[in-house]
């Protein structure tokens, strides 16, 4: 298994939002979770990458366990797309989705840059953005982004907050098949918070939030 | 109690005062007098915290990758402080140079002259204008923008992300802001000197063609001593490590208002302008008093 979550539990001083959640995810799968407004699925997903307080429970990646460990290394190893921004408006499109591999690794900076095109290529995202900072981006563009940058650390676990946002059906079909085509080459759980049945359609379980925990929607 | 008036206060507020208490208003002045030093305190813990924090970060500084992503911050942050910041500073010393330093020269007495003019030019420019307005200048233009920077990216979550790249925002923004502005400061000291030097003789030389420029500056820089070199640099260590921790210590307090952010702005531009006022003026007492 490449996630496997214990015992959940997350909660806010005056809202407990998930209590007691387990479950798995392999690295060849792509797990939906239905959410609606207001449900905690974007804190569902930060609770499991180790990025809130108020949290219990083990997230683990392989030997390690995610909300145990403060090391930036493991970190590194989630790849986190954003609903809303989530890009650094210091720097431009390629330079946030080369920051990651320059920070951690010792690849050259060329070969980076290489690799941030390929991203790009299999995206579809088109190179002239490159030069653009996040300020010029539309809410698409700006997912799009979010997604190549966690998709270059070629990350053991993809954490999608809400992809669909503002995207046509043709758009996020193909982006979700693109998806799976990167995670036959580079094997990674992939858990992904949705509304569209597109992209339930695609995943290959589907869950649903219900009464603080998460359920299979067999629907 | 009986009383006719409809309220919807809670029934606590609706008490007489008892004649045996104090009045309120005793009260609140004892808690400011007790609240404030803890405030003062909290404060200076947390600059020496992050003091700390920016030292403890630098050890990233040792890889090669992470110091190239340091070194386009650091150099973003000079340019922002002490490039952009030449315009004013050298307009400010021209006026100070033309209004104050040339008109000194009137007033001398023409046989001491040279060594006395000399002498007040090192003493009120160099050794206290000079670092003054340069901080001042420092604090209004670029600790602003810093403190503003900051809250922004607080607001918009951008440390968040940070964290979840495994990227320490101390690292990415109060290193940089803790190396360049102290830096940046003691180049501006040096640069409003010079400056305001020619500028001053500038405006001599128009009411008295025979003083020479060599003369004029060989007199100046005869009456610097080291000790007032250092004395300058420890001011721009210290103004500048002070002014770029304020900076970040009060845009990390904004959350979700630009309220935040602009409360950030105007308690850190007050606190700079003190602390590094009275650094300044502690400073120069101890090194030039006889």
């Amino acid at each position: 298994m490449s996630i496997v979550i214990k015992n959940l539990h997350i909660e806010y001083p005056d809202l407990l939002l998930f209590d007691d959640v387990s479950f798995s995810v392999s690295d060849d799968e792509i797990v939906a979770i239905k959410t609606q407004v207001l449900d905690g699925g974007t804190s569902l997903l930060k609770g499991i990458a180790g990025f809130l307080q108020g949290v219990s429970g083990q997230s683990w990646i392989d030997n390690t366990d995610l909300l145990a460990s403060t090391a930036s290394e493991e970190h590194f190893k989630i790849g986190y797309v954003y609903e809303n921004h989530g890009l650094l408006s210091i720097y431009n499109v390629q330079q946030n989705i080369c920051l990651p591999l320059q920070f951690h690794t010792d690849m050259p900076s060329t070969e980076i840059a290489q690799e941030a095109i390929s991203i790009c290529d299999l995206l579809h995202i088109d190179h002239s953005l490159l030069a653009s900072y996040p300020h010029h981006l539309n809410d698409v563009q700006t997912r799009m982004i979010n997604l190549a940058r966690a998709l270059i650390v070629k990350p053991r676990v993809l954490l999608i907050d809400e992809l669909e946002g503002g995207m046509s059906d043709e758009v996020l079909q193909d982006t979700m098949r693109r998806l799976k085509e990167r995670q036959r080459d580079f094997p990674m759980a992939v858990i992904i918070t949705t509304a569209s049945e597109i992209v339930m359609g695609l995943a290959d379980r589907v869950l649903k939030i219900s009464d603080r925990n998460l359920i299979e929607d067999l629907v | 109690m009986g009383s006719d008036s409809v309220s919807t206060l809670p029934s606590d507020t609706k008490r007489e005062p008892d004649p045996q208490q104090p009045p309120p208003n005793s009260w609140r002045i004892i808690e400011f007098f007790g609240r404030k030093p803890r405030e003062v305190a909290i404060f200076l813990l947390d600059v020496i915290g992050l003091i700390s924090i920016a030292l403890a970060a630098s050890k990233h500084l040792v890889n090669r990758k992470r110091r190239r992503i340091f070194l386009n911050l650091f150099i973003r942050q000079l340019y922002n402080t002490g490039v952009r910041a030449l315009f004013i500073n050298g307009m400010i010393a021209i006026f100070i140079g033309a209004l104050l330093m040339s008109r000194l020269f009137n007033y001398i007495p023409q046989q001491v002259i040279s060594t006395q003019y000399s002498y007040l030019f090192v003493v009120i420019v160099f050794r206290e204008l000079g670092p003054l307005i340069s901080g001042i200048i420092l604090i209004s233009r670029s600790a602003t923008a810093v403190t503003s920077e900051i809250g922004f990216l607080r607001m918009t979550r951008e440390f968040q992300v940070l964290h979840g790249l495994g990227i320490n925002p101390v690292f990415m923004f109060l290193l940089p802001v803790f190396f360049a502005f102290p830096i940046s400061l003691f180049l501006m000291f040096i640069y409003f000197d010079f400056v305001c030097l020619l500028s001053a003789y500038v405006f001599i030389w128009f009411s008295d063609p025979s003083i020479g420029f060599t003369a004029f500056l060989g007199g100046i820089l005869e009456q610097i001593t080291l000790n007032e070199v250092a004395i300058n640099a420890v001011k721009a260590l210290l103004g500048g490590v002070m002014i770029g921790i304020i900076s970040i210590h009060f845009g990390a307090k904004a959350t979700n208002s630009f309220d935040d952010v602009s409360d950030a702005i105007s308690n850190s531009t007050t606190t700079q302008l003190m602390s590094f006022f009275l650094i300044n003026v502690v400073l120069s007492i101890l090194a030039y008093t006889q």
